[in-house]
């Protein structure tokens, strides 16, 4: 699975991808292709490496960091030309000149970073026989024509272009055999480079991404994760970036949470707007970008990796490809269950399962979804609102609606039992008042007539 | 050396703008390029819009290609950076995509000929000017095009010449009154910086400030919309229109009471496409049209001659058209003979 296979995922990842500030299109054609990572050295490797960045940014001198950000913005994509030196054809003046801007830019960002103690974090080939092929008079500067200095002959047929420019399109033509000619040999001078310039081409991206996540790291205040080796993910105060920028343009502030999981079902319970949705779009977001090498939102985080992230939420655009949105949420959480059998290491994050349909189905079907997926190698958040017995799983309630302000800080407790608080909040919301009454009045009705109801 | 030559040089950018093919802005160009002193001064061109084609498929008059001197630098596409006739050094290739491929800015090492094409959208044209200027270019000169289709815009240069011509009318008075009028539109005044500074960044849409100073947008998505509604404004100031501004919209601005003393703002000259009598009923009716980014108009040139071979009086034309916009007016054709 690529990035650019979640990007668009409910939990906000685009956002995180939009608040990068990558200098090159390249390097985020490069970040949307690369493959989420699997495998704990994987991850830790490239966490290490993202480390030496900040490490970078937070000790070296703006001026500097501003130099290599310039200079990064100088990468291109010249996949196509380093596609045509492979195969061996001639290059023409546009491809020399690609090749010979990113020689020198490597060289440059390869300089720079060795200042600073930065060398060997990324490697970058070594690339200084193509500038001196390319750069024939030493003058060190990623402009290129094909130079007088190539041959004797071009350079005197330019001399005469200048003395008769009457003679200029007979003299321009044989001048253009002679230069097809320096072509042909300067490309099969550059052929056994390929390679090298590709790696560099990539080292220049993955540098980039470096940066970009290490300057988001700083400005949105993400911390670096742990990894955890027993199954158990863990965070502090964890928040949700595009959330908490949201409400601060309103004045307000993210509340962040606590949380862990570990390989037994976890239930959160809640009362509604108490940020139960939030929180598991932020664990999505969080495993996602953990799996993908960017910084973690929150103030400490341990997590463990997965093979496979699921994340069910009620889904708007169901209705746009004509499945009903029970038949859509049905079908996603089929697919967890399917993937449960398949021997791999799950995440599944499902908000409020079966929510539009009968209580009474619906309860049972959530039970149903704890006990199937209940002993697989997996972890499961969920949210509901259905009183259900809890089994093996472990139940945090969302603290809830006090003196007038939500907290929404998690708790554990015992049981499932969920809050009924949806009065009191519809009430805060200045809803109907007749409504709110009428309904009061049936619940007391239902309460007195049945022995067993759960305050 | 006639005078606009000196005059061109106390700006950093000038475009070329004709009004309708074949009314000799090419020929105004090379006439420009031929007198600049490339010695002591950095010269870069440059053509927005896409005509491509060695021969124009309009008309099927030849395009000519443009002569550049040794150390003048220019902006075209790679299709035509490849056709070029003269050695010449690569400085950049932008990763923007034209229809003819990448824009690629080189410098003449030799003097000869080249087919320009260069940026076509408004990003990529000020990106390559600011680009230019780092390179400590004097004088960034463009070729423009007026295309509806294009949302590239020569009044983005500082100064600018027009080229108007037989082929605009072959009816010297109706060529007189429509290059007045457009002369009338480029010479509009700026809006406050204030104004630029919020407008400039918002390229679709109707907006309006109120007197309080908050920016609204309209719903109507372009002033085209044929169900524009000015409900609630009477408290509107400014109004701004980031795309085409039509005569049905300025009508309606006009026939509106609560309207009577906003001032109307539009990008550049190049997005009204109002007739010349809407236009000044709006004007007689009190009514302020402003824009966001002008060009300094320092010279007309014409050409008399229509594509289908009609030739106007030479001198006529140039005494009329100046003696209506009051700015100097050259044949440079005849002049050049």
């Amino acid at each position: 699975m690529q990035l650019k296979n979640v990007i668009e995922s409910p939990c906000g990842l685009r956002f995180m991808l939009d608040e990068l500030e990558l200098q090159s299109g390249f390097a985020r054609r490069w970040l949307l292709d690369s493959p989420m990572m699997t495998s704990d050295g994987e991850i830790a490797a490239s966490y290490a490496v993202l480390h030496r960045f900040a490490d970078f940014i937070d000790r070296v001198d703006n001026i500097h960091i501003n130099t290599l950000s310039n200079k990064l913005c100088g990468l291109k994509d010249i996949r196509t030309t380093i596609k045509n030196l492979k195969h061996s054809s001639v290059l023409d003046d546009i491809e020399l000149f690609e090749v010979k801007h990113l020689a020198i830019l490597a060289t440059d960002v390869k300089k720079l970073l060795d200042q600073h103690q930065m060398d060997g974090v990324v490697e970058i080939p070594a690339l200084d026989e193509v500038i001196t092929i390319l750069d024939p008079d030493g003058m060190k500067i990623a402009t290129f024509y094909i130079y007088d200095s190539y041959c004797a002959q071009l350079k005197d047929l330019r001399s005469q272009m200048r003395q008769h420019p009457d003679q200029q399109d007979d003299l321009l033509l044989q001048a253009s055999e002679l230069e097809e000619g320096v072509r042909r040999d300067l490309s099969s001078q550059l052929a056994p480079f390929a390679t090298a310039i590709e790696q560099a081409q990539l080292a220049l991206a993955r540098i980039d991404v470096c940066m970009a996540k290490a300057m988001q790291m700083r400005r949105m205040g993400l911390t670096f994760p742990d990894i955890s080796t027993d199954g158990v993910s863990r965070y502090e105060a964890m928040f949700h970036p595009q959330v908490k920028a949201a409400l601060a343009t309103r004045g307000r502030a993210f509340q962040p949470v606590n949380i862990s999981y570990g390989m037994e079902p976890t239930l959160i319970t809640g009362a509604n707007m108490g940020g139960k949705t939030v929180v598991l779009k932020t664990l999505t977001l969080c495993q996602l970008l953990f799996q993908f090498g960017f910084g973690i939102p929150a103030a400490q985080a341990r997590i463990a990796v997965k093979d496979e992230i699921y994340f069910c939420i009620g889904d708007e655009q169901s209705v746009e490809k004509g499945l009903s949105s029970f038949a859509a949420e049905m079908k996603n959480i089929d697919a967890v269950i399917k993937a449960s059998r398949m021997n791999k290491k799950l995440l599944a994050l499902i908000d409020e399962p079966a929510r539009t349909t009968n209580p009474t189905e619906g309860a049972a079907l959530v039970s149903a979804l704890l006990d199937v997926l209940a002993g697989k190698d997996m972890s499961l958040v969920m949210t509901t609102h259905y009183d259900i017995e809890p089994g093996n799983a472990r139940c945090l309630r969302v603290k809830g609606f006090e003196n007038g302000t939500m907290d929404y800080q998690l708790v554990e407790v015992q049981d499932g039992e969920v809050p009924h608080e949806a009065l009191n909040i519809a009430q805060s919301l200045g809803i109907d008042s007749e409504w709110i009454t009428l309904a009061r009045k049936r619940l007391d009705v239902t309460a007195a007539s049945t022995v067993d109801y759960k305050h | 050396m006639l005078p606009f030559i000196d005059e061109i040089l106390r700006y950093d950018s000038l475009s070329i703008v004709g009004l309708e093919k074949n009314t000799g802005k090419t020929e105004c160009l090379k006439y420009v390029l031929d007198r600049l002193p490339v010695q002591h001064k950095r010269i870069a061109v440059t053509s927005i819009g896409i005509d491509g084609e060695t021969v124009d498929q309009v008309t099927r008059t030849q395009k000519p290609e443009i002569v550049l001197r040794e150390g003048m630098y220019f902006g075209t596409s790679e299709m035509h950076y490849r056709q070029r006739r003269l050695v010449s050094e690569l400085i950049d290739v932008s990763d923007e995509t034209t229809s003819l491929g990448r824009v690629v800015t080189a410098r003449a090492l030799t003097t000869g000929k080249i087919l320009l094409s260069g940026p076509s959208s408004a990003t990529s044209l000020r990106r390559w000017m600011s680009e230019m200027h780092r390179l400590d270019i004097d004088l960034v000169i463009i070729d423009g095009a007026l295309s509806r289709m294009s949302s590239a815009s020569p009044a983005v240069s500082q100064s600018m010449i027009l080229a108007t011509g037989a082929a605009y009318s072959a009816n010297m008075s109706t060529l007189v009154s429509k290059t007045a009028h457009v002369v009338d539109l480029v010479n509009l005044p700026l809006t406050s910086e204030d104004n630029i500074r919020r407008l400039l960044p918002l390229e679709k849409g109707v907006w309006f400030i109120d007197k309080q100073g908050n920016l609204n947008s309209l719903d109507a998505v372009t002033s085209l919309s044929k169900d524009i509604h000015f409900e609630g404004m009477e408290n509107c100031e400014t109004l701004y229109v980031a795309g085409a501004l039509v005569d049905g919209f300025l009508e309606k601005v006009r026939k509106n009471r609560s309207l009577k003393q906003v001032e109307l703002v539009v990008r550049d000259f190049t997005k009204i496409f109002v007739t010349p009598q809407q236009f000044r009923l709006f004007i007689k009716a009190g009514g302020r049209v402003r824009v966001l980014q002008r060009s300094k108009l320092i010279a007309v040139t014409v050409n008399p001659t229509s594509p289908s071979g009609y030739v106007l009086d030479s001198d006529t034309l140039c005494n009329k058209l100046s003696e209506a916009i009051q700015l100097p007016v050259y044949d440079l054709i005849k002049n050049n003979q």
